[in-house]
């Protein structure tokens, strides 16, 4: 800290002895320094003294000198070193971690750094600064330049995406870096990339253009594969970044040859059991098979799902997966997600397919690799995540395969002729009739599978028969399947056997007939269907049973005199009702569990307890759901089912009806929206322009507020002033006017004065006329005398008045 | 699989004249009339062959609109050609090519090849731009042109092999360097003597691009 002390020391020169300058005013002298010294080198300094206050004073340090700081961006941008100081700065105070300075300080807002990258955003062209600086080859600028990019990202993702995407060439810049052979800013890119890429397809899409796929793999390869250290992991996290729905990439990746070069990655060296997996190559393991799982995901489209398939069974890949898979010594949650892997690489591919059901484990006697895999799923010893993958691996297995679902149930059909060795099918009848909870809801699920959408195989598991005492008479696999399901008391068995029996009585009338002969089968889901227990999943076992119900209505052939179509639904009605029915019914699909495994086809529950509901049920169930209509009506009006052809027809045209009008709303709909989108666009220009405009407002404001009472007394002194002035003028105005009256009537006296001296010039012309008249001589000089004297002179007008002249005054 | 060459193409152009179809007709030879709009860009590939060799052209369709415009513009600097699409019963997309063009060679490598191509032929009675307008537009800037038909395919894959011929002799005359990936070419992964045993018997003998 001393050291800190005397640099600030040397920065503002030393305090004035007595009073310390507070933390604010220090930075405030600092940021003027910054951005008013003419030295380079003060600038420089000021900007290094911020650097070092940034973390523990970032709200003081932010509040006065981001905009500073941005602009040394821009105009100190050939020095380095400066460049550098602004950046850390930057990225300082926008941090969205807390910094240990900070720890003491409660007052800081936990979101500080949110609301600075907020503020630096605002004006794009800030962000394009920083990218501007990603060219600049100096090591460190580039690394901080890189830094605070995370930093910002990592803040407001979206409107940062948004900003990038907007510079013509902001993302390439970004794939330049991860070029440069300096790892550190190689390392950095690659974590800029990740953030930068979540979730915007548009940026994704530009990343792999960008060669993006070439580099990572290099850099694997480079590392070492999964041997090599968090790079690895951070190369893998972006491709999956760049591919997780995103079907466009996906493709580019399947043409671009690059699934040919994961393959590397799967291989194990013959010593992983003695040399053991460091977490670190767990994890890049575990990335590696999310990749391939990325590319086959059920939620993929179908074309890009096979395609993809077929270039990972013929370039070896699920070959080395199988061989992870058979190996020792790989960790359980890695043998799991192979598990997985596997599963949907083979899933609804024939030759995939075939391809796992002949793989020999190394185990003795060899065993395939399926029968192994399944005496895991009903092992009670085994983790509960591996032996839901091992369900899942075998879903995908029969998946839309006739062949191995025909296998399957062959395996349980007496002509087999093979008793020596396990079958799969014995495995799974052990399952089902085990006293582990778990393995029943396995094996029934698992058995259920073989007969999904499998007509031919719905008759042949009929012959199924099981010995289920010495001596006793072999009894049916559906009518032990009816007894378990009267017998057991645990619900997570119950629901299974009633999926499974669902599935296979579904579409299947000699199923139907099979079920309705067991005996107790009917009583109990009727039972069930109609009892008011009110428990989360006893409403599950309600609806299935009413489920099961109704499927037995509905595909009844009417070959169980006792349970013909008719006498089930009078019996439904009778003992149910028929809105508690379809209460029942309309339950199924509300529940939590029930919305969660429609999701994905793979089971993902949390905890064993939440085993319950199955993905290929809930398909099952929603395409019937259309059947329990027509099913319904006509139970409740089962009597006098007169003629439902025309209503059918009506239905039909008000469904055309319905559909068209549906149309032209979905039409309206995205007129709207766009409109409303082209609205919020507008709006969000005007906000901007608004928010711009406040700033400005409030800046001039505060300017006003500043120089305000300066105003003030000037602009009094002035009105005086002017108050004074026009005194002044009106008194001159005033005595001009004067002036000028006195003038005027100083002209008329003069012109009286004129027209009485003509008078007066005209008399004596007249006296003198007289005078020499009268004989007297007339001296020019003297005639004039008494006019020489104008004070005071008397006249005689014509008409005898006198008057007075006087002169002016 | 083995290729020599990679090509990377961009197809630009004015949203509907048909970018799509082009692309979906190259790569998977059929014809949708009804097509979404494109989101951003999307992706095809397909190989073909030319001068005994086998070159995979990789093709990013962009999005037409003015709101991807910027979008866009970021992958014109990675593509080594280009196809500039009009329609012909549209006089408007034709007189927005400048626009396309400038964007195009301001942002892009000065060798990418431009394709220019007027879609929608089979749409004779509609036309609103002749076809010699279309030549002389080409003429003017020195750009290859054809007249195409997403719908009934003809000229579609003449006009993705001649800008494939047209870099791939500026490859022959060394103009381009094809160890820069920017400009949108990658030499294939068994080039030279295991690039002949994908099935191309031309494919022996000395990587052209050393020859200048």
């Amino acid at each position: 800290m001393d050291f800190l002390k005397s640099g600030l020391k040397t920065v503002l020169g030393t305090p004035e002895s007595g009073q310390q300058p507070s933390v604010a005013e220090t930075v405030e002298r600092l940021v003027e320094r910054a951005s008013n010294s003419t030295l380079l080198e003060d600038r420089r300094d000021a900007c290094r003294a911020l650097k070092a206050m940034s973390r523990k004073y970032r709200l003081e340090v932010g509040a006065q000198g981001l905009d500073t700081l941005r602009q040394i961006l821009e105009l100190d941008r050939a020095d380095n070193e400066t460049v550098n100081y602004a950046l850390d700065t930057l990225n300082n105070i926008v941090s969205p971690a807390q910094f240990e300075e900070e720890e003491d300080k409660p007052h800081i807002p936990m979101n500080i750094g949110d609301q600075f990258t907020e503020m630096f955003i605002k004006d794009p062209h800030n962000i394009q600064l920083v990218l501007d600086l990603l060219d600049e080859y100096d090591f460190r600028v580039r690394l901080s330049a890189v830094q605070l990019l995370v930093s910002v990202l990592t803040n407001r993702t979206k409107d940062i995406q948004e900003i990038i995407l907007d510079k013509p060439m902001g993302v390439s810049k970004m794939m330049d870096l991860l070029a440069d052979t300096r790892e550190v800013i190689r390392n950095e890119t690659l974590l800029l990339l990740i953030k930068l890429t979540k979730g915007n397809a548009n940026i994704q899409k530009i990343v792999a253009f960008e060669n993006a796929f070439d580099r990572l793999f290099e850099i694997v390869t480079s590392e070492g594969y999964s041997d090599g250290g968090i790079i690895v992991e951070d190369c893998l996290l972006l491709m999956l970044n760049l591919l997780k729905n995103n079907s466009s990439n996906i493709n580019f990746f399947k043409e671009g040859s690059y699934i040919q070069k994961m393959l590397p990655m799967f291989n194990i060296p013959e010593n992983s059991e003695e040399v053991g997996w460091s977490p670190q190559k767990v994890v890049n393991v575990h990335c590696m098979l999310q990749l391939v799982r990325t590319l086959v995901s059920p939620s993929n489209s179908i074309q890009i799902i096979s395609s993809c398939q077929k270039i990972m069974k013929n370039v070896g890949l699920l070959d080395a997966l199988c061989n992870i898979l058979m190996a020792s010594g790989v960790p359980a949650d890695i043998l799991t997600e192979t598990i997985n892997t596997v599963g949907e690489v083979v899933r609804g591919d024939a030759t995939n397919q075939d391809f796992i059901g002949n793989v020999i484990a190394p185990s003795y006697p060899p065993r395939p690799a399926i029968i192994v895999l399944l005496m895991s799923m009903v092992n009670e010893k085994q983790p509960f995540a591996l032996r839901c993958a091992v369900l899942y691996c075998f879903q995908c297995y029969l998946y839309h395969n006739e062949s191995s679902q025909s296998n399957l149930v062959q395996t349980l059909l007496p002509s087999s002729s093979d008793v020596s060795s396990l079958t799969s099918g014995q495995i799974l009848c052990g399952g089902l009739f085990s006293s582990d909870v778990l393995s029943n809801w396995f094996s029934a699920v698992a058995l259920k599978h073989a007969l999904i959408d499998n007509p031919t195989q719905k008759e042949q598991a009929l012959r199924v028969l099981l010995a289920t005492n010495i001596g006793s008479t072999p009894v049916s696999l559906l009518h032990q399947c009816t007894l378990l399901l009267q017998q057991t008391t645990k619900l997570q068995s119950k629901v299974a056997l009633l999926m499974l029996l669902s599935t296979w009585t579904a579409g299947c009338s000699g199923a139907v007939a099979a079920f309705l002969a067991a005996p107790g089968g009917v009583p109990l889901l009727v039972h069930h269907a109609g009892s008011n227990e009110h428990d989360d999943n006893e409403y599950l076992l309600q609806g299935l049973s009413a489920f099961l119900l109704a499927i037995c209505i509905h595909f009844n052939d009417d070959s169980v005199a006792t349970y013909s179509r008719d006498a089930l639904k009078q019996l439904l009605v009778k003992r149910i009702g028929m809105e508690t029915f379809v209460a029942k019914l309309s339950d199924v699909s509300k529940h939590e569990l029930y919305n969660r495994a429609a999701k994905h086809p793979q089971l993902r529950v949390a905890s064993p307890s939440d085993v319950l509901i199955d993905y290929e049920f809930c398909k099952l169930f929603k395409s019937l759901e259309g059947l329990e209509g027509p099913l319904m009506e006509s139970v409740s009006m089962s009597p006098g089912r007169s003629s439902p052809e025309p209503q059918l027809e009506q239905y039909k045209s008000l469904i055309r009806q319905q559909d068209a009008r549906l149309q032209e709303l979905v039409q309206q709909l995205e007129t709207l929206t766009a409109h409303a989108q082209n609205l919020q666009g507008a709006l969000n220009e005007a906000q901007s322009a608004n928010s711009l405009l406040r700033d400005e407002n409030t800046l001039l404001k505060a300017q006003v507020g500043n120089s305000g009472s300066d105003h003030e007394d000037r602009i009094r002194q002035l009105t005086g002033e002017v108050a004074r002035l026009k005194e002044e003028l009106e008194g001159v105005r005033r005595s001009h006017s004067a002036r000028d009256e006195e003038l005027e009537k100083m002209k008329r006296d003069q012109n009286d004065l004129l027209e009485l001296l003509d008078d007066q010039d005209l008399k004596l012309t007249e006296y003198k006329m007289r005078l020499i008249n009268l004989g007297q001589s007339i001296d020019e000089d003297n005639v004039v005398e008494p006019e020489d004297n104008p004070s005071r002179v008397n006249n005689k007008t014509v008409d005898g008045t006198d008057y007075i002249v006087t002169p002016p005054l | 699989m083995a290729y020599a060459y990679l090509f990377k193409y961009i197809i630009i152009g004015d949203t509907g004249v048909g970018k799509s179809c082009l692309l979906l007709q190259f790569t998977d030879k059929r014809f949708q009339p009804v097509h979404d709009l494109t989101i951003g860009v999307e992706f095809g590939a397909r190989m073909i062959t030319i001068d005994g060799k086998q070159i995979k052209l990789q093709i990013w369709d962009t999005a037409g609109q003015e709101a991807f415009r910027s979008i866009t513009r970021s992958y014109y600097r990675g593509a080594a050609g280009a196809l500039l699409v009009y329609d012909i019963t549209r006089r408007d997309t034709f007189n927005h090519l400048t626009t396309w063009l400038e964007d195009a060679r301001q942002h892009s490598n000065s060798n990418m090849v431009i394709m220019l191509i007027g879609n929608k032929s089979d749409l004779e009675s509609r036309r609103e731009v002749k076809k010699e307008e279309g030549e002389a537009f080409a003429r003017e800037h020195g750009l290859v042109f054809m007249e195409t038909s997403a719908k009934t395919a003809a000229n579609v894959e003449e006009a993705f092999i001649n800008t494939a011929k047209e870099i791939y002799e500026k490859i022959q005359e060394g103009v381009f360097d094809i160890n820069n990936e920017a400009n949108g070419i990658k030499i294939g992964p068994q080039h030279g003597g295991a690039g002949s045993g994908g099935g191309a018997p031309g494919a022996g003998g000395a990587p052209p691009g050393g020859c200048c």
